[in-house]
């Protein structure tokens, strides 16, 4: 092996010349340098060591050896390390540098088999997250813990769902405080402390810095997003008789139209997004619903965009397609159509963000069902005439119209999905989402009619999906929903098992989404599965993914229930703590009705009355939380849940409760408490126990009387409850 | 070989997610087959006659005769691909029974047949009676056998007077306990019918004839089968929201009967597929406002808190904010990325101005030079000017050089 290496070694030096002048020569002459073939051991010549002493332009030559190919990788080596691997070239080629004549016979005999076996590779080109994408693929989660994002501040771990929304959001606007204070006041932060420069901690500039009248004050207000200010140089300009560039009037309608004539949120992140698109992926603060969102602007009559765009001396596509796209985006959907008219009158061809923006208002300028579709194939006939092709959101918005087409939409979201097969177009979630309402709508007689869904999943099943569409986010959740309605277990594990296949979580949605994905499935699990399996999921998925709430909590309680396993009913109280959910009176009543309807082992009911003494201190709590009313249930459920486990000093300190909080006990609780006493021989506590009864005015104090003179009594003890006794019978 | 077949099937069986029903009775027919020849196992005949089976049997033959099945089912999922080498050997006999080089093997198939019809007849005289009793049980295994003898309808009227009367009185009053009296009574006039036809040409010993009879055997349902099965009975759900199918087998075959395949309907023939340079026309045009305001959503949608410490690194990687882990050996020579290698290793250009074409200041200056060249710490910049400087400095000291005759010209 040694020998042959540095045989190759010796003649890389004389042929290197040949190298140098003949790497063209060598491509055309692949058929006949096949010589190689057979090279029968493996070679490799690292030359690296003596690189640096040879003459410029000196190769690198690794051979290896496979199957029945040597390889050469022949890599130029000019200078350095650096240099030479960035200008390698992967030389696949096979060339005899003067092998013994013996082995170059071996390899004629061969080479005739296979001229057509190489193969070029493609140079390989990984991003530079990829070492630490590779790193983080083999982290799995953790599910006994919190998310990441509140791993560093343990006392801040959410407990709920709103508690896990009020904390990322609090983390998110403070991340957005310091940096809206640090583009404000740039003055402050002029320092660089990084060695490479890193722009993203420096101030951005989010003021107007040009003052002067000018085109290129108003492009930089339009890319600093100043609607207002905008418009108003735009406004002086026009005054002044400066013309303004085609392409900076497209801009200033797409900027009016898009925020509809009023200035965007300041500090929002939309002031970066004209500098570098990649950069957007860091501004989560919006992640979640902004009240921005909510408050749609309308659209108003003759607003700047249409007054602008009435002022333009030529109108092209795109004025009229930032036109409509502003209108059917802020609720002018009638308005659109005519601008559409309009613009066909004009003989001015729609493009695709058009159609797109109009078959999503359709449904909203008709009212019958006919009168939609009809107007949706107008438009996608209009497309096929002007020769703009449909992209997955004209599809999307087709189907999603199609959601409130009634009759119409079973037939024509097929139609639409094999049209889209037809343009080869792959459907996105979103798609797949309004054909599962569509249909899910239709067969309201409870049919099974998941088909549907079974038929997308199976389409679906093992993909890695990307979002498209802002839709997108909504099929999982719906799509468990549609499992959950139809009990429809397996197909529920399909769902879940597609969400957990690669990065196809991410397409959950935010938060909210998220919970109400997980709470569905849950609540399927809880119906329909053996409760270890509930179980085990559950430990799965809290806390780590799903905070239940006390829906979730009663499913998961009733599950117990059904399969018999109350016994782990303390553990499930501990979690119920844990979660915050102590507070929710009918929760807590319902673990203390299902702990005291039996009775069980000795073990269980020990377990048990700890379990109660603990749901006993939440009643008192002062937690500075809105505390528990005791009822009548609760209190007489924890006292014999008490005495059952022999715990009667507690069971009587809780007896004692009832009258503090004007409830009365019910006489077969005192009868079993009575029935403790004598097991325990204690007299005195079961004249107590009377004369308490008295203070009641139950009708049961004179049986209670009767028995408790059975019990080794004193005299005085005995005087006391035949007196009892004798109001009792009077009473009654 | 019996145990590698049977538990290749066995792992079909179980294996199976959503499976195609045709493929579902193709498996049964190798199962049954396999499992009634081991149950009559020790027959030593048969052991010997499996020989020639496990030849057929080999997948370097099976592809041919898959390939057609294959293409009936597109979507054929990858187990099922799997067990069809095995499922080859009946298949192959079914299909082309005349072929000559088969003869051996339907040979045994016929033997094969004729065991299964043997031990089926003292079967069936059983099921007769318990027919009478438990009208609602059938026994699962028989009930697949039987279905694999099913003929048309129309031989079965031509035949009736073969047939014992006794048997059809028998026979007749069995079905009047079913349901479905008529079609209950035809079919099990038929099983007789068949079983008889079968033993005739085992007399005869035509075996053309079975060849024919076991390619026109039809893997069929019995329509009495859902009917008697307890767990397909409607259930009502507590909440009254309906009712539900149970959700077992049969009901995965149910579903795959009336399914709606999303793409195999009409479509709207509206759109021709997009050609390349409508594609490329796209691609040009600048981003403007609304694509940029697009592209938030979206990655606002998805964009998830990261789940643990790598994908943070990879976030702030994504921001700039962190140095940026190695994928090759050039991370942080940004500024030389535009720079060609030969900048670096031809510094001799640099000596043709201001240097001296030979001598000790020429010698001195390649070796620099040599030096400059291999050493990859250095920007082309760098190594520009420290070629300069001595350039400079030579100059500055030619009076000195020229003094010494080392500075030639």
């Amino acid at each position: 092996m040694a020998a042959p290496a540095r045989h190759v070694g010796r003649y890389i030096q004389k042929n290197t010349y040949f190298l140098r002048n003949n790497f063209e020569q060598l491509w055309s002459h692949r058929m006949f340098l096949e010589h190689g073939k057979c090279c029968p051991s493996v070679l490799s010549t690292p030359l690296n060591g003596s690189s640096w002493s040879l003459p410029p332009s000196t190769a690198f030559i690794y051979v290896t050896y496979n199957k029945n190919t040597i390889y050469y990788r022949v890599v130029a080596s000019r200078g350095s390390v650096n240099i030479a691997l960035k200008h390698c070239f992967f030389l696949y080629f096979s060339r005899s540098f003067g092998w013994t004549p013996s082995l170059r016979q071996q390899a004629a005999e061969t080479n005739t088999e296979s001229t057509d076996s190489f193969v070029i590779p493609r140079k390989k080109t990984w991003s530079k997250e990829a070492v630490l994408e590779t790193l983080a693929s083999t982290v799995g989660r953790d599910p006994t813990a919190h998310p990441y994002l509140f791993q560093d501040d343990p006392y801040l771990s959410p407990r709920t769902s709103n508690e896990f929304r009020m904390y990322s959001l609090s983390q998110e606007s403070g991340r957005s405080a310091a940096k809206y204070f640090v583009n404000s006041n740039p003055k402050f932060f002029t320092k660089d402390f990084a060695e490479p420069h890193i722009p993203c901690l420096m101030p951005e500039t989010v003021s107007v810095l040009l003052e002067e009248m000018s085109e290129e004050a108003l492009k930089e207000r339009i890319s600093l997003r100043k609607v207002t200010a905008a418009v108003d140089m735009y406004d002086q300009l026009m005054q002044a008789g400066t013309a303004v560039s085609m392409e900076t009037a497209h801009e200033l309608l797409d900027l009016i139209c898009l925020y509809c004539d009023k200035d965007p949120v300041q500090g929002g992140p939309q002031a970066e997004d004209t500098e570098e698109p990649g950069e957007e992926l860091r501004k989560r603060k919006t992640r979640f619903r902004r009240a921005s969102d909510v408050l749609r602007a309308t659209w108003r009559e003759n607003n700047n965009a249409e007054r602008i765009f009435n002022l333009l001396p030529e109108r092209d596509t795109h004025c009229y397609s930032a036109l409509i796209r502003g209108m059917v985006k802020h609720g002018a959907y009638a308005k659109a159509f005519s601008m559409y008219t309009d613009m066909l009158n004009n003989r001015v061809t729609a493009d695709v963000h058009v159609f797109n923006a109009l078959l999503s208002a359709a449904p909203e300028v008709r009212d019958k069902y006919k009168e939609r579709w009809d107007l949706i194939t107008e438009l996608l006939n209009h497309m096929k005439e002007q020769k703009v092709q449909p992209n997955l959101l004209t599809f999307n918005s087709v189907l999603k119209a199609l959601r409130r087409c009634g009759f119409l939409a079973k037939t024509q979201a097929l139609c639409t999905l094999n049209e889209m097969k037809a343009v080869e177009i792959a459907p996105s979630l979103a798609s797949y989402d309004h054909v599962l309402a569509v249909f899910f709508r239709a067969a309201t007689a409870g049919e099974s009619n998941t088909d549907v869904l079974r038929e997308v999943m199976s389409e679906l099943a093992g993909s890695s999906l990307t979002c498209q569409d802002p839709d997108d986010v909504l099929f999982f959740s719906s799509a468990m929903r549609l499992c959950m309605d139809n009990k429809d277990l397996e197909l529920g594990y399909k769902v879940q098992s597609l969400v957990e296949h690669g990065e196809n979580w991410r397409l959950l949605g935010d938060s909210y989404q998220q919970t109400v994905f997980y709470g569905r499935f849950f609540n399927l699990l809880c119906m329909m599965e053996h409760i270890d399996v509930v179980l085990e999921w559950y430990r799965r998925l809290v806390p780590s993914l799903y905070y239940p709430n006390h829906h979730g909590l009663r499913d998961l309680l009733q599950a117990l229930d059904t399969d018999g396993r109350l016994d782990l009913l303390p553990t499930i109280w501990k979690d119920i703590r844990s979660l915050g959910h102590d507070n929710k009176s009918d929760l807590v009543e319902e673990v203390l009705t299902l702990m005291a309807r039996d009775t069980h082992s000795p073990e269980v009911q020990e377990a048990f009355a700890v379990c109660a003494l603990d749901v006993k201190s939440v009643f008192g709590g002062d937690r500075g939380r809105q505390s528990l009313e005791w009822s009548n249930a609760s209190l007489s459920h924890i006292t014999s849940l008490l005495l059952r486990a022999n715990k009667t000093q507690e069971a009587w300190e809780m007896l004692q409760l009832f009258k503090s909080e004007n409830r009365v006990p019910n006489e077969g609780l005192l009868e079993d408490f009575l029935s403790a006493c004598r097991s325990h021989g204690s007299p005195t506590r079961a004249v107590e126990l009377v004369q308490l009864s008295a203070a009641f005015c139950l009708s049961a104090t004179g049986r209670l009387a009767k028995q408790a003179l059975e019990f080794d009594l004193t005299e005085e003890q005995r005087a006391v409850l035949s007196e009892l006794e004798a109001t009792g019978e009077v009473s009654d | 070989m019996y145990r590698f077949l049977l538990r290749t099937v066995c792992t079909a069986r179980t294996s199976s997610a959503s499976v195609f029903e045709s493929c579902v009775f193709q498996r049964d027919i190798p199962s049954t087959i396999l499992c009634e020849k081991t149950n009559d196992g020790a027959n030593s005949n048969q052991v010997d006659k499996t020989k020639p089976l496990d030849v057929d049997g080999e997948p370097a033959e099976a592809p041919t005769v898959v390939t057609s099945k294959a293409e009936e089912d597109s979507d054929i999922m990858k187990v099922e691909v799997k067990i069809e080498p095995v499922m080859a050997t009946p298949k192959q006999v079914t299909t082309e029974p005349a072929k000559s080089g088969k003869e051996s093997l339907l040979d045994l198939l016929g033997a094969m047949k004729v065991d299964v019809t043997n031990k089926r007849k003292l079967k069936n005289k059983v099921v007769q009676s318990s027919y009478e009793s438990t009208p609602k049980s059938k026994p699962a295994a028989m009930e697949s056998t039987i279905s694999m003898f099913q003929k048309a309808t129309e031989e079965a009227s031509l035949q009736r007077e073969a047939l014992d009367p006794e048997l059809v009185a028998a026979a007749s009053a069995a079905a009047s306990t079913l349901p479905d009296r008529s079609q209950a009574e035809s079919e099990l006039l038929r099983q007789l019918r068949e079983h008889e036809t079968i033993t005739e040409a085992q007399k005869k010993g035509d075996m053309n004839h079975l060849g024919g009879i076991i390619a026109n055997m039809k893997v069929g349902k019995n329509p009495n089968r859902q009917k008697t099965r307890p767990s397909n009975q409607i259930r009502f759900d507590d909440d009254g929201q309906g009712y539900t199918h149970d959700r077992g087998v049969t009901a995965e075959l149910d579903g795959i009967r009336r399914r709606i395949n999303l793409f195999s309907g009409r479509r709207l023939n509206i759109f021709s597929p997009a050609t390349d340079e409508d594609g490329a026309e796209s691609t040009v045009a600048r981003p403007t406002l609304w694509d940029m305001d697009f592209a938030n959503q979206l990655s606002l949608l998805t964009n998830q808190s990261p789940r643990n410490g790598l994908e943070e690194m990879i976030q702030w990687t994504k921001e700039g904010k962190m140095w940026q882990y190695p994928i090759n050996n050039e991370v942080g020579l940004e500024e030389e990325a535009s720079v060609p290698f030969h900048e670096h290793i031809f510094l001799g250009k640099h000596l043709e101005e201001g240097f001296p074409r030979q001598g000790p200041v020429r010698h001195f200056m390649e070796l620099v030079v040599a030096g400059l060249s291999g050493n990859p710490f250095l920007t082309v910049q760098q190594k520009k000017e420290h070629i300069f400087w001595f350039r400079d400095y030579f100059q500055q000291k030619e009076e000195v050089l020229k003094e010494a005759d080392v500075y030639l010209k």
